[in-house]
């Protein structure tokens, strides 16, 4: 068999099994097994081998804790304390809690690795909230959900820890180099919440007084050291990303159990279950995906890849737009981390081809497959804020294309102006970033 | 009586997944303290150790999810209208990922097995202890889709959902 013939017949049978609502991780090691039959060196064994492999993998152990720490942080009623900062700082906006929503998704972003608990977190505290003041509930699901898609483009994130443990990048690098994007989605987002405040008359609070401004961030301030913890000990130096991931979950574990006693012992093992689950699910999907891309990678088709698209002739910008095409696409139907371990794949050795910096290609890479958390079919974080203000995802739609919009804008400006994101990690992390 | 059986697996599973979340946490932080205090000695095992945790982590998750049915998946096509209609959706779902369990049994002997040869680089463990979850998550998934996929099968006879 060609290797055109393979790779049709791996992606054949992977979307026939989805069409079936097959689970993407099964269909993935469905659609490895024929494969594995019609070459006589292969045999399914490796399949399983190629999981262990993925699997063990002392990095990828950041993502339960990064989960299990975001997990308790809402356990611990931590998104209030971001809440009331966010309203003194920026409630007296037109559109008062849509800005709201922005910011704290901006804050917990910082706190968190995770879009999805961050849709669970602030969504569960903040549509509500949003409705009972009379935003129309379609918009509000649209923005929460648009807004926590931050959580994994704004520092610590889990798709980043994925990436620099799939494709070799440094992690610190890839964190810093999301601060800038992270910020100007959340700059686009309020612009679009002035617009549509105008338009619908949304209501504004009165303007926090300095005391009260003062008074917020003291009680924020404990939560909002999380981040300079993360990124500073993983960019210091001092930890390596599990480490500091786990120092995030002990650090919740104490704000939540002794400082705030919010969380009560006995439900520390409902969240350690919870957030394990979770985690296990999610990774289940690396070790087939990561089966399918070494068949992939075996049968040569990302050089065939690679070659056929270095036909058109097309230099670093034009890479970009495809690589943020591909990721967009894909977004739509499957879950990140498969996308960034079977696309990654195929995708890298065009980005080095071209000259591409493997940060740029990274940035880019998680920022569409990020978009891909509220685009439906398959949208999680969509799925979840649809979930929580009670409204289908079909009603959402238009509200979400509109916040979209300038957030695609921003890709266009990553993908256009590489040094816009480069600039932070080569200023502080010279050494690892050329 | 079979359902009290499988009932049983399945919250063993959770409280092994919980023990060993908790477990996960204590290597690492061993590592941290070895590495900034003099209190205790520099480890080597303690990265393994939590690798091996998390890979268990992963498998016995997978179990939990096909009896919970909270794997990621897609809804493309529309729902059918009938039970009956439901009933067949749902079993080519389940035969399909049927196909996979069976895999994971078939080929997992000769996972176990090849495990069974070697020892871990730093601790020395036997690694059958690891390979194993392969097969066993094979036979944990065929008994998990049964039990669905007889239910279903009522169903369809019966032409009514539960």
């Amino acid at each position: 068999m060609s290797s055109v013939q393979v790779a049709l017949l791996l992606f054949g049978v992977f979307f026939a099994m989805l069409l079936v609502r097959v689970p993407v991780a099964f269909a993935l090691g469905l659609a490895c097994v024929p494969v594995f039959f019609i070459d006589e060196r292969l045999t399914p064994f490796l399949l399983l081998n190629e999981m262990l492999k993925s699997y063990n993998s002392f990095l990828l152990l950041a993502i339960p804790f990064f989960l299990l720490a975001a997990n308790l942080m809402n356990a611990a009623g931590i998104t209030d304390k971001l809440i009331n900062l966010a309203r003194s700082t920026v409630g007296h906006l037109p559109g008062g809690l849509g800005h709201v929503n922005v910011v704290v998704s901006m804050l917990f972003a910082g706190i968190s690795g995770s879009s999805t608990a961050e849709t669970a977190g602030v969504g569960g505290v903040l549509i509500p909230a949003m409705q009972r003041q009379g935003f129309d509930a379609r918009f509000t699901a649209a923005l929460t959900a648009c807004a926590s898609v931050m959580g994994v483009i704004i520092p610590p994130s889990i798709l980043m820890v994925v990436w620099g443990g799939v494709i070799s990048v440094s992690i610190g690098g890839l964190f810093l180099a999301g601060v800038v994007p992270g910020i100007m989605i959340g700059l686009s987002l309020m612009i679009v919440v002035v617009i549509y405040a105008k338009r619908r008359a949304y209501p504004v609070h009165p303007r926090a007084t300095m005391a009260e401004f003062g008074r917020s961030l003291l009680h924020a301030l404990l939560p909002l050291a999380t981040p300079a913890i993360i990124v500073g000990g993983i960019v210091g130096g001092f930890f390596t990303p599990t480490e500091a991931s786990v120092i995030a979950v002990l650090y919740a574990l104490v704000l939540g159990v002794a400082v705030y006693r919010t969380v009560p012992i006995r439900s520390v093992p409902k969240v350690l279950y919870e957030s394990g689950r979770f985690a296990a699910i999610s990774l289940f999907c690396i070790g087939t995906a990561s089966a399918f891309g070494w068949l992939l990678a075996y049968f040569r088709i990302p050089q065939i890849f690679v070659d056929w698209v270095s036909g058109w002739g097309g230099g670093p910008v034009s890479v970009g737009f495809i690589v943020a095409g591909a990721f967009l696409m894909a977004g739509c139907f499957i879950d990140a981390i498969p996308a960034i371990i079977i696309l990654g794949t195929i995708l890298a050795p065009l980005a080095t081809t071209v000259g591409m910096h493997p940060i740029h290609f990274a940035i880019i890479g998680v920022m569409s497959i990020a978009f891909g958390l509220v685009t439906p079919p398959y949208g999680l974080c969509l799925m979840i804020a649809c979930a929580i203000g009670k409204v289908t995802i079909r009603e959402t739609l238009k509200d979400v294309l509109v916040l979209l919009l300038p957030m695609l804008g921003v890709l266009c400006f990553v993908i256009l102006f590489p040094e816009a994101i480069l600039a932070l990690p080569r200023w502080i992390m010279p050494a690892f970033v050329k | 009586m079979i359902s009290t059986f499988i009932s049983a697996i399945y919250r063993t599973l959770q409280v092994l997944l919980t023990a060993l979340m908790a477990l996960l946490i204590v290597p690492v932080v061993l590592q941290i303290f070895s590495r900034f205090t003099e209190l205790i000695p520099r480890y080597i095992w303690t990265e393994e150790v939590a690798r091996f945790c998390f890979i268990w982590i992963i498998m016995l998750g997978s179990m939990i999810a096909v009896r919970d049915d909270s794997h990621f998946d897609l809804e493309v096509l529309p729902t059918p209208k009938t039970p009956r209609g439901r009933a067949t959706a749902r079993l080519i779902r389940h035969a399909a990922m049927l196909v996979v369990a069976l895999t994971f049994v078939w080929f997992g002997y000769d996972f176990a097995l090849f495990g069974y040869q070697q020892e871990s680089e730093l601790t020395g463990l036997n690694m059958l202890t690891i390979h194993i979850a392969w097969p066993l998550a094979g036979a944990v998934y065929v008994i998990f889709l049964g039990e669905k996929m007889a239910q279903d099968v009522r169903v369809y006879r019966g032409g009514t959902d539960e």
